[in-house]
């Protein structure tokens, strides 16, 4: 009880001093997540969309793809990944491997099946009396899509943040791509996993307390967004 | 002047037949209602009007234009033509910026889309809600705002699925009187699907009977009632 009380006040001192190495660990995570979290959602939320207001061959297959690949575990994304950037690879010569940017690659492909499968299910929400009321208001078929897209904004936002929530606390992917170097690819999971196994509690937890912290400020923001757009 | 000649139309869901219409001609600037039972085919009828759903077969005329059912054709249509549901939603957005939606899909420039939305709202009375948040609106008002929705785009035929069947006696007053308004001034053809006998003899100029999908009888309004007693 004693290490885990000392261990908090220690991580609530280093996280109140603004600690260069704690700063430099939470702005690689931050950057990493952040610019995985656009990709996915540049790609997933059109995709989302596509599979839920189109009509073609082979949709529910799609959607049960989709659905399994939201159970894949990220070590085995990892090494998929790694399959392609190690050197022996056929992005080897792109030497990405332990870089941000392969870090990056491999959290995109986690969390795309989460933006695409929350963004076909928010649009699938939506009542169909929206589709008919903006074309019988003489929209077009992109002006009628974008009616659906506003009115569903609240579960596509919802799943931008359940998809960063998922890469920002994942640690799978940082450490098999990215080498968890100091200072280029140590994000807020892997400094915890290394602090542990060397028995420092106080980084380990100032570095929890910051992930949980971020996690609460990133929904506060969503409600705030949720409460002032719905007027 | 014709505003819709229907020939032959037929609309088949599964194995059931729910409209077979061999003639049906609507003229330009009337009111008609639309009077059947539940599942006659009122509404079914209604979206065909409105080009939202294609027939099974027939041929339609609007204006004299024989009508190809593809989303190509159908689009420049629907300018001219508002369905306005029974229960008609509202984007969550305010009130004015429900009846903008179809100004700026017209392209109609931000002053003259401000004066348009002020004289519609004017017309049916909610023009102190423009700022209101329209998902709160009450029964009677989300239907005054879809009527002025319909009306702001200047439509040629206002198509109204049970515009009165789910709000209160004032309202119901309220959105005949604007019907008939619109209809007297601005010579909009109405077409509104009612169980009520009494709204029909008020309001139609033609009466039009629907019985499981079969257009039964078409008469003027008050020959019409005495024949149905």
């Amino acid at each position: 009880m004693d290490l885990l009380v000392d261990s908090f006040f220690s991580a609530l001192l280093l996280v109140a001093s603004f600690d260069p190495e704690i700063v430099s660990i939470v702005a690689v995570s931050l950057k990493v997540s952040g610019s995985s979290t656009v990709l996915a959602s540049l790609m997933g939320i059109p995709l989302g969309f596509f599979i839920a207001f189109e009509s073609f061959a082979g949709k529910r297959m799609v959607i049960t793809c989709l659905n399994t690949l939201l159970a894949l575990p990220t070590v085995v994304i990892g090494l998929f990944v790694y399959a392609f950037i190690s050197r022996r690879g056929i992005l080897g010569p792109l030497d990405l491997l332990y870089t941000q940017k392969a870090m990056i690659i491999g959290q995109t492909i986690l969390i795309l099946p989460i933006v695409a499968t929350f963004t076909i299910a928010a649009i699938s929400r939506i009542d169909e009396r929206y589709s008919k009321t903006a074309m019988t208001l003489g929209a077009n078929r992109r002006q009628t899509a974008f009616v659906i897209l506003r009115e569903a904004r609240f579960g596509i936002v919802a799943a931008v943040i359940a998809a960063f929530g998922r890469v920002i606390a994942e640690v799978g992917i940082s450490m098999m791509l990215g080498g968890n170097a100091r200072g280029f690819t140590r994000t807020m999971t892997t400094a915890m996993a290394l602090e542990y196994d060397k028995g420092q509690f106080a980084l380990a937890v100032a570095l929890g307390i910051i992930l949980l912290g971020l996690s609460f400020t990133i929904n506060l923001m969503f409600h705030f967004f949720q409460g002032k757009t719905r007027i | 002047m014709k505003v819709y000649k229907i020939s032959k139309l037929t609309k088949v869901y599964a194995t059931r037949t729910v409209l077979d219409i061999p003639l049906l001609e609507i003229t330009k600037g009337r009111i008609y209602a639309l009077l059947g039972h539940n599942g006659a085919g009122k509404t079914t009828l209604l979206n065909i009007l409105g080009f939202l759903d294609p027939p099974t077969t027939g041929n339609i005329y609007y204006c004299r234009q024989p009508i190809r059912f593809t989303e190509f054709c159908l689009q420049p249509l629907r300018k001219s033509v508002v369905v306005v549901e029974q229960h008609p939603i509202l984007f969550t957005t305010t009130v004015h910026k429900n009846l903008e939606f179809g100004l700026k899909v017209r392209q109609i420039p931000k002053k003259e889309r401000d004066r348009i939305i002020k004289e519609s709202l004017e017309l049916v009375g909610m023009q102190h809600l423009a700022q209101a948040p329209a998902h709160r609106l009450s029964g009677g008002e989300t239907q005054r705002v879809a009527i002025a929705r319909a009306l702001a785009v200047n439509p040629e035929v206002l198509l109204c699925d049970e515009p009165t069947s789910s709000v209160d006696v004032d309202n119901q007053i309220a959105i005949i009187n604007i019907l008939r308004q619109v209809n007297d001034q601005k010579k909009i053809t109405i077409i509104f699907t009612t169980h009520d006998r009494y709204q029909v003899d008020s309001l139609a100029h033609h009466t039009l009977l629907l019985n499981h999908g079969k257009l039964f009888d078409a008469a003027d309004g008050k020959s019409f009632m005495k024949k149905v007693g």
